[in-house]
């Protein structure tokens, strides 16, 4: 009888921007943000049904910011909750039919109650990210990438890669750079998918084993990862660009001072000639 | 000489091997029971199974091997052997002729209703019962539950105190923990005494085990039983469930859990049940050990423990020396060491047993110790028999020869000592070489 003590933890960050989602249900009814929610509903189940040690959270994030959709922060560590949340009356195992109607119970407070501003498709990922710092993530990725939020992206990757967290990625509509970087580094999965529909076959078939099986099972191989930088005056990325001596911060354009660590740098102006005194002979 | 009885503690999947196709079948049809087996299986395994759960149609089994990379190969033939052996895929053929995979559609669907929903609840909820006046929280129903496994234990050591019912002594007798002469009670075996040393999930395991041989005649249903167990084990701790729909045979079993300690209820006929720890750590097998005991190299036992149980448990292989409030000190000697053995203990799980409880600080126990118990058991063991047939008073040295000769050709000589002219023979190979003696005999 196996006796497995570490909790294997797996945090699923859905990325709910609603615009984009509307836009796509304006596209394609094939896959709406319910539907998605399903598909991320079995992954949660498989994962949680595979040892009695695996344990599950879920993170909506939204243009500005993110939320818990599962477990619900009231919770203490062991608390079942049951009290409000009853289970389906069918035969689902009751722990999942509690997660799962949670889960959907947040999502809508989460989406009514959030507010949209702007238009723009960005979402909220490097916020996301940092909150289950200390748990395996695994992101589902809609909309397109933001530079602004480049640097904290980074960091939280190199966090993530120090405390030996895989950091997976299922794409769905375009290809992140960041997200493919954070993959590469921490030495998880990218994957965008080709046909939407089908995505709750690949969260099973692809991003459902853990570190130790996927040593075993042929996986979809890495893509082919964008390293370029992105410059912190402007957050362009970019190929050939100045970099401070002391703090290693990247601009595209010179500038005599840096702007994160106000270094001063030493420029080398053209040579000023001295005109030579010449000593006036004194008239004898 | 005593045969020492070596107690054979199958897991899940041994266990439902052994079952027959037609009740495995049976048994696969309640979404709990898959569960439970899906959880035993092997990790890669449990990937195979999730990636067919949606798929209708079988899989070709070269597509299936292109799964694995080519070093894992071997993991993935155990896990095409482990699924197989479970009946949980067979093998079907496609339309091109080609051999496939497909996944048992009763564990298929009964999986699936457990992950998605769908299909009869596994047993009502005790909501229209409204909220338990006479409520228990975990604590209590975790004292409960030691108290009532605790009697069974002290049942078998001979404590006076303990009483179990009629049903209970019969099926400790059955299982071979005990024995019983006519009219007297009965005393402990040594697979009893082996049994008191395993770890609370592996005797739990083993009892329901026997429990369940025994089902049958007790007339029974195996499947019932069974899933219903398989239902307790992913029950919430906590939480009370409605008798509502049981049958006959279940309430029955009902009632035996209770006597174990697997549920509480509070009065035979209450219309609800809470599971205890030991039901839902049942399937699962994991138990939370707070250790007691310090293994010194100076062959002291210090036992942090005043539960009147384990000190008897570890006065079956040490002696007692003195007794505080809170703890025991013991000593393994020679003789009490071999005492045990001589009870059918072997040395491996006495020091199971210490490896097991020890407490967290010292998690190794001194390896002069453990070499130590395991060279007493040998001494006992110098001794090793074998049957044989003996031959002895030849006539001549030349004529033991021959027939020495011929025994080793055959390979069934046992021992022999040219100087005495003695041999012997296994008994197999007692009527060939016989036969051939006598040939032997009539042509010279």
């Amino acid at each position: 009888m196996a006796s497995e003590d570490e909790i294997n933890l797996l945090v699923i960050v859905v990325d709910v921007n609603p615009i984009w989602w509307g836009q796509q249900a304006q596209r394609e009814t094939e896959l709406t943000l319910s539907k998605c929610l399903d598909a991320v509903m079995v992954l949660g189940n498989a994962h949680i049904s595979m040892a009695r040690t695996n344990r599950l959270a879920v993170i909506a994030s939204h243009c500005q910011d993110s939320h818990f959709l599962y477990p619900k922060k009231s919770w203490r560590a062991g608390d079942s909750g049951g009290d409000d949340a009853c289970s389906s009356g069918d035969g689902k195992y009751e722990l999942l039919a509690v997660a799962n109607n949670l889960i959907a119970e947040e999502i809508r407070n989460v989406m009514s109650k959030a507010e949209v501003k702007g238009n723009s498709t960005d979402t909220f990922l490097a916020g996301s990210l940092a909150k289950p710092l200390y748990f395996t993530g695994q992101v589902i990725k809609a909309a397109e990438d933001c530079a602004l939020q480049y640097m904290n992206f980074m960091n939280v990757i190199f966090a993530a890669q120090k405390q030996n967290i895989l950091i997976d990625a299922c794409v769905l509509d375009s290809e992140s750079g960041l997200l493919q970087q954070a993959c590469d580094i921490t030495g998880g999965l990218y994957l965008k998918i080709p046909q939407k529909v089908a995505l709750a076959q690949y969260l099973l078939w692809v991003f459902l084993s853990d570190s130790e099986q996927r040593s075993q099972l042929v996986l979809p191989p890495p893509a082919h990862v964008d390293y370029r930088a992105a410059c912190f005056c402007h957050r362009n990325l970019i190929e050939i660009g100045y970099v401070c001596s002391v703090c290693l911060s990247i601009f595209c354009n010179f500038s005599p001072i840096c702007t994160t660590c106000e270094t001063a740098f030493k420029i080398q102006l053209p040579q000023m000639i001295k005109p030579k005194k010449k000593k006036l002979k004194q008239p004898t | 000489m005593k045969l020492r009885v070596h107690l054979q503690c199958k897991n899940l999947h041994e266990y439902l091997r052994e079952l027959s196709p037609e009740i495995l079948d049976r048994l696969y049809n309640h979404p709990a029971t898959c569960l439970a087996v899906y959880r035993d299986l092997p990790s890669l395994a449990k990937n195979y199974v999730m990636r067919m759960l949606f798929l209708d149609q079988p899989l070709p089994q070269a597509a299936l091997a292109l799964w694995v990379k080519i070093d894992s190969q071997k993991d993935h033939d155990e896990c095409v052997s482990v699924l197989t052996g479970l009946r949980l895929w067979h093998s079907q053929q496609l339309q091109g002729g080609l051999q496939g995979y497909i996944l048992n559609p009763v564990f298929k669907d009964n999986l699936r209703i457990a992950l998605l929903g769908g299909g009869k609840a596994w047993a009502d909820e005790g909501s229209s019962l409204g909220p338990d006046r006479h409520a228990r929280d975990i604590e209590s129903l975790d004292r409960y539950a030691i108290e009532r496994w605790e009697v069974i234990l002290h049942f078998m050591v001979g404590s006076p105190c303990a009483a179990v019912s009629q049903d209970l002594a019969q099926l400790l007798v059955q299982a071979g923990l005990m024995k019983s002469e006519a009219g007297e009670a009965p005393y402990i075996t040594s697979a009893g005494f082996q049994f008191l040393l395993l770890d609370t999930a592996s005797q739990l395991w083993y009892f329901t085990l026997q429990y369940l041989k025994t089902a049958q005649s007790r007339g029974m249903e195996l499947v019932e039983i069974l899933s219903f167990l398989f239902q307790l084990s992913f029950s919430t701790l906590g939480r009370d469930y409605s008798v509502e729909g049981m049958s006959e045979s279940l309430l029955t079993f009902l009632q035996h859990l209770r006597e174990f300690g697997l549920v509480f209820q509070r009065k035979r006929k209450s219309r609800r049940y809470y599971p205890t720890r030991l039901a839902i750590t049942l399937a699962a097998g994991v138990t939370t050990n707070t250790g007691f005991i310090v293994v010194e190299t100076n062959y002291r036992i210090y036992a942090y423990t005043d539960s009147e149980l384990q000190i008897a448990l570890v006065a079956l292989f040490s002696e007692m020396l003195y007794r505080f409030p809170n703890v025991v000190v013991a000593q393994v000697t020679r003789e009490s060491v071999q005492q045990a053995i001589a009870n059918g203990i072997t040395a491996q799980q006495v020091l199971n047993y210490c490896t097991h409880n020890v407490l967290l600080w010292t998690p190794v126990l001194p390896p002069t110790i453990t070499d130590q118990i395991r060279l007493w058991e040998l001494e006992r063991d110098r001794l090793r028999f074998s049957e044989g047939v003996l031959y002895n008073q030849f006539l001549s040295q030349v004529d033991f020869e021959v027939l020495r000769d011929r025994a080793q050709g055959l390979g069934c000589l046992v021992w022999q000592d040219a100087a005495h002219r003695v041999m012997v023979v296994s008994p197999q190979g007692h009527s060939e070489v016989k036969r051939f003696w006598k040939r032997q005999k009539s042509s010279t």
